[in-house]
């Protein structure tokens, strides 16, 4: 490791001796690596026009609560990156105290760090290692962080540790959580850690989310057999991603070069392969304490509540603690600061009312925080709501659980509902309601002025919904869809089975024999996970088709292996869960479904469809009869369902892979074709199929059906020697 | 107090060390900081980080006669007392300093002590605090308390007395040193030609504030032990003592009445929070107490009552009392307080005297403290987080009439007396330094 040294000498290893000489000396500086750019898109249409580490928390930008975490905890040395509007994270720290011209600085070194064309945090830290920065243990942090702890105890023990092995690089900060459901857990994605109950070392990071395909976590066996003998997995950990790092853990990034994500490829990659790369992690649990991530709308609602109710102590509007703040604490818990005014009648309570900001006659006011300059009429209703400064609600308007950014106007007896998003300078005119939470800018995703939206929002307006085209880029699976809205709610998703094998809701809405396995109705899918694990045996169904596709599709992809032992799993499965043909016939089909899709894709080798068709079904010895056997066992009608539970998996699939669609369309005659060459499909069958008034139920079935009308007429003419080109024709 | 002294995070150790290399404006900020982020807290602590940091103002700030001084010091204080309003003891050093740098002015100059005319108020501008309005007229506290508390040390007395003789040595002794760590500091020249003083009169100055600074320093350290040396006196032999959540006065108190005594001491505490059982709290001091053959029990506060008729004495420490008499300390001792009064058992206030603030409370509920929500519900408990309201005071109010005596450094007094402490420590023109300065220059 190459160190710059600011310090001179003061290299990882020279601390060792000035720190056994101890207290006498000066101590050895803690450096702080501050993330201010997450590389996120959760608080947008915010972010577009702010950078998230300047948005109001209880009316002070979330990086006065990291740095002054940092100041609190003794750290002299801070690197800052801001990635996203570096100019305006930069303009206003160097107005704030913390500037480090400024003579009221409590760090020596407050830097800017600016990675060029960085894309993710990797990216970020790996630069960092190139730059030697930090020469010593530091924290990394990023810029949105709330937290009251005191680390000396988790610094000492890191130190401690870190004297005795080299190989101990890291140490996370964490908070229990406890067993219930808690507002300051992260919604969506669950943090699951493996830690050591002894030695408090994490050997495993994994991560769950109510959209993925299973409900299990696959451990490394070595962690019970060679790692630990007493360990704890836990899912109900905080994190606020505080690390206390190494020089190595830097060096770590640049060895990995594609990791992205602290947590979700380094921590993870790095835990998984211990044996290669012989580093430690230890993870230290706080108890007490406050710590969390305001990473997205959820969290910036829920570490505001923790806010109101003192939990973030001594972080809270009362104490004042960033600079020129001036607020009192009155009766019924509001937190005023001087200068505002509110009319006698005004009902307020459990909130936070910044400067200058006047509320009118009537007004009621329930646990929400007003920024400054707010100018509130009269018989306005604020309910868990964050007004920030400068916004203008007109008499008679209520807003219930929303956002609504800076220079806001509002208009008389508007109607704001709860999940509402308004972005920097909206205006609406009077009058104006919603029936759904309404998500406005004045700009686009690119910052480009919006064409306004007056049908909407009145004649005075000038914004429009925001819309962004990322959104749909993102794949239907990816949890952080979940974290994009101010309301964590599960109700507009399928989360019923695996999304592997689950095929849309308006599909499953006629399958006759086996709806209520993907639950085909509105009421099924708007059930919370919890629930679904706890209800009746449809419950058990699920289970069975998401372990079943599972089993099948380890088999298939080992590919030269026995498919005997698949089987027999396949069969305990089906008999430890009473299922049906139908349910076979089913796990079957997408089963293999999604392996030829997965062999058409590039990274298998971009097969074309045949060869993807015939590799999937011959490629394991014994699949094709698998197939035989258990997937169409019997005649025309078993064959006719078979051949629809293909189609139905191919359409599901292929969706979420839009540029394969036009390849793996073809997949279906390319398999029916592998099928009837393995005599596995009769003629009548496949024509059963095409008669079949299921086949063409919506859109893309019918498109899937057509790719094989070449199939069914080279069938039906029945003439083996026109083999060779319909095949060509299918597969182009 | 208990510090980390080997880690990174700040407290007041770590603030006193940094005083010598910090340039003054960032030394306030800092203090500033760590009061509001409730690192240094409770009284004793910030009353030895006001006075550090006052003395710095005096050694290191820029001023050139009297009035600027004054006004360098009641900014700052003001700037502390907004940090942390709840402290008292914070304002009542600030006015101790004020005083004292009145007090010499007036001395240095001889007749032409014309600081407290200049931007001081009228008496009749400021409404006294209640019922003390009489007392304003007596310069100097006397010989009534002291008559009262044979084991009064001379040393403390009163620290303006012993500043007379000591000018022309100090101006030789102390001020060079001082000169030399305010040059290379100070924002613009040493020796700015504004200043209209003559400077050997502020050099004498000057090194006079800082010793009465080293004094009131002095004082807050030496107050536990004076204060014990009246412990004799008010514990007998059999007596059970109660004591809420022993504060190092409070044990320091005990401990030397045990080297005497034998009695019972009735320690009531907290709810024990998780990791921090009762096993853990006090432990040495109930160790040292056993050492000392007293009987040491237990008691939880919910189950106090049941033993006050029993006991003989409750002795509380106070964070701060306020002129009326009333007395702020630890939650629970109002309680406590009151069931003792029911019983009749005598209420016995620990204070020193730097604790005793002439501000009396319009609103009493802004001296209570409020803490943190997780001191007694744990953040884990998502249920009760996301469902109640939760509010922890960390101080109260004892209301007057529940004290029956005020043991201070100097003595023991009746709530009668403390009004003459008042008048005796504090100049009446600082008694509202926080409100008036605003209006200054």
């Amino acid at each position: 490791m190459s160190h710059k040294g600011k310090n001179s000498a003061s290299s990882a290893k020279g601390k060792k001796p000035a720190k056994s000489n101890a207290e006498s000396k000066a101590e050895d500086v803690l450096q702080a690596v501050v993330l201010a750019d997450s590389f996120q898109d959760r608080f947008k249409p915010f972010t577009v026009e702010k950078p998230r580490c300047l948005l109001p928390l209880a009316n002070t930008p979330l990086i006065e609560y990291t740095l002054e975490f940092l100041a609190m905890n003794g750290v002299q040395e801070v690197y800052i990156y801001c990635g996203a509007h570096t100019n305006q994270v930069e303009d206003y720290i160097g107005r704030s105290k913390w500037a480090s011209s400024s003579k009221l600085s409590p760090f020596s070194v407050l830097q800017f760090v600016r990675v060029a064309d960085a894309r993710s945090v990797g990216d970020v830290l790996r630069d960092m290692d190139k730059r030697s920065l930090v020469d010593g243990d530091f924290l990394l942090v990023h810029g949105d962080v709330v937290s009251n702890l005191i680390l000396d105890d988790a610094l000492a023990a890191h130190r401690k540790r870190r004297e005795a092995s080299a190989a101990n690089i890291m140490t996370m900060i964490l908070h229990s959580g406890g067993p219930d459901e808690h507002r300051t857990k992260t919604n969506g994605i669950t943090p699951v850690f493996v830690v050591d109950t002894k030695t408090q070392r994490c050997l495993h990071y994994d991560e769950m989310n109510p959209l993925q395909s299973d409900h299990y976590l696959s451990m490394d066996p070595a962690i019970a057999d060679e790692l630990s003998t007493e360990f704890e997995i836990r899912a109900d950990l905080i994190d606020a991603q505080i690390d206390i790092c190494t020089p190595e853990v830097l060096a770590l990034w640049s060895e990995s070069f594609d990791y992205e994500l602290p947590r979700r490829n380094f921590l993870h990659g790095v835990l998984k392969d211990w044996e290669l790369n012989g580093k430690m992690i230890y993870a230290e649990i706080f108890e007490d304490g406050y710590a969390a991530r305001a990473s997205n709308l959820q969290m910036y609602d829920s570490i505001s509540r923790d806010i109101l109710g003192r939990w973030t102590f001594p972080f809270i509007p009362e104490n004042n603690i960033f600079l020129n703040q001036t607020f009192k604490k009155h009766i019924n818990n509001v937190i005023i600061e001087t200068g505002a005014s509110h009319a006698h009648d005004a009902k307020l309570q459990n909130s936070v009312i910044g400067t200058d900001t006047s509320i009118g006659s009537g007004s009621k006011i329930i646990n929400s925080i007003v920024g400054t300059g707010c100018k509130i009429g009269s018989n306005v209703t604020l309910e868990n709501s964050f007004i920030w400064n400068n916004t203008t609600i007109g008499d008679g308007t209520a807003v219930s659980k929303s956002i609504l950014a800076g220079n806001v106007v509002i208009g008389k007896g508007c109607s704001i509902p709860t999940g509402s998003l308004l972005s920097y300078g909206v205006q609406i005119s009077d009058n104006i309601s919603f029936s759904t939470a309404a998500v406005l800018s004045t700009v686009t995703s690119t910052g480009k002025q919006v064409a306004k939206d007056t049908n909407l929002l009145g004649p005075d307006s000038n914004a429009a919904p925001f819309y962004d085209p990322e959104d749909d880029e993102l794949d239907d699976e990816d949890p952080s869809r979940l974290q994009k809205s101010l309301i964590y709610s599960l109700a507009n998703w399928n989360l019923s089975t695996s999304s592997i094998s689950t095929f849309n809701s308006d599909d499953e809405s006629d399958d006759d024999d086996d709806s209520n396995l993907l639950s085909a109705d509105p009421a099924h899918s708007s059930r919370s996970r919890l629930s679904s694990f706890a209800s009746d045996d449809s419950a058990g169904k699920m289970s069975f088709h998401a372990d079943a596709v599972h089993g099948l599709l380890d088999a298939l992809r080992a590919d030269s292996g026995d498919f005997d032992s698949a089987k027999l799993e396949f069969m305990g499965l089906r008999l430890a869960n009473n299922a049906s043909d139908a349910m076979m016939r089913k796990a079957v089909a997408t089963a293999f479904t999604r392996r030829a899709v997965e062999l058409v894709t590039p990274e298998h080798g971009g097969l074309d469809a045949s060869k993807a068709a015939e590799r999937a079904f011959t490629a394991c010895k014994g699949a094709s009869k698998f197939v035989n056997e258990v997937g169409v066992g019997g005649g025309e009608p078993a064959q006719i369902e078979f051949i629809l539970s293909l189609q139905r998996a191919l359409q599901h699939y292929s969706k979420g892979q839009e540029q394969q669609q036009a390849k793996s369309a073809t997949l279906l005659p390319a398999m029916l074709q592998q099928l009837y060459a393995l005599d596995i499909l009769e003629e009548e069958g496949i024509l059963g199929w095409w008669e079949d008034a299921r086949a063409v139920d919506g859109e893309s079935m019918a498109a899937l059906k057509e790719k094989c009308k070449v199939l069914v007429e080279w069938l039906e003419n029945a003439d083996s020697e026109d083999e060779d080109d319909s095949d060509d024709d299918d597969s182009d | 107090m208990p510090s980390v002294s080997a880690g990174h995070a700040l407290d007041l150790d770590k603030f006193l060390k940094s005083l010598k290399g910090q340039q003054l404006e960032a030394s306030i900020n800092s203090l500033i900081s760590l009061l509001k982020r409730r690192q240094i807290r409770g009284s004793e602590p910030c009353a030895i980080a006001t006075a550090h940091i006052l003395l710095q103002v005096v050694a290191r700030s820029k001023w050139h006669d009297v009035d600027s001084l004054l006004i360098n010091v009641s900014r700052t204080g003001r700037r502390l007392v907004d940090a942390q309003p709840n402290e008292l003891v914070i304002g009542n050093i600030v006015r101790r300093v004020l005083g004292l740098i009145r007090d010499e002015a007036s001395e240095d100059r001889g007749d032409a002590g014309d600081e407290s005319a200049s931007e001081a108020p009228t008496p009749t501008d400021i409404v006294p605090p209640t019922s003390i309005s009489q007392q304003w007229s007596s310069k100097r506290f006397d010989s009534v308390d002291s008559s009262t508390s044979a084991s009064r040390p001379p040393l403390v007395s009163s620290y303006s007395s012993i500043n007379p003789p000591k000018s022309l040595f100090h101006l030789l002794s102390t001020s060079p040193p001082t000169d030399g760590n305010v040059s290379p500091f100070k924002t613009s020249g040493a020796s700015t030609p504004t200043w209209r003083g003559n400077a050997s009169q502020i050099h004498a100055l000057r090194s006079e504030v800082i010793d009465g600074i080293e004094e009131i320093k002095d004082e807050i350290s030496q107050v536990d032990d004076q204060i014990a040396a009246s412990a004799e006196v008010q514990i007998h032999p059999g007596d059970l003592i109660l004591v809420h959540q022993p504060s190092p006065t409070t044990e320091r108190f005990i401990l030397r009445a045990a080297q005497k005594r034998k009695f019972t001491v009735l320690l009531a505490m907290a709810p024990p929070r998780r990791q921090h059982s009762p096993e853990n709290q006090h432990a040495t001091f109930r160790k040292k107490l056993s050492a000392a053959g007293v009987t040491v029990v237990n008691v939880m506060n919910g189950g106090l009552m049941a033993y006050m008729s029993r006991v003989n004495k409750v002795i509380i420490g106070a964070r701060a009392v306020v002129a009326t008499g009333g007395v702020v300390a630890d939650a629970g001792s109002a309680a406590i307080a009151r069931a003792a009064k029911e019983q009749g058992a005598a209420v016995v206030v620990l204070n020193g005297i730097y604790k005793l603030s002439p501000e009396s409370p319009f609103d009493e509920s802004s001296l209570i403290e409020w803490g943190d929500s997780s001191t007694f519900v744990s953040f884990s408990d998502g249920p009760l987080v996301s469902g109640a309201e939760i509010r922890t005071a960390l101080t109260e109010l004892i209301p007057p009439e529940l004290i029956d005596t005020y043991i201070t450094n100097l003595g023991t007094h009746s709530r009668d007396h403390l009004s003459s402490l008042i008048a005796d420590h504090y100049k009446r023109e600082d008694a509202d330094f926080h409100i008036w300065e605003e209006a200054l220059p």
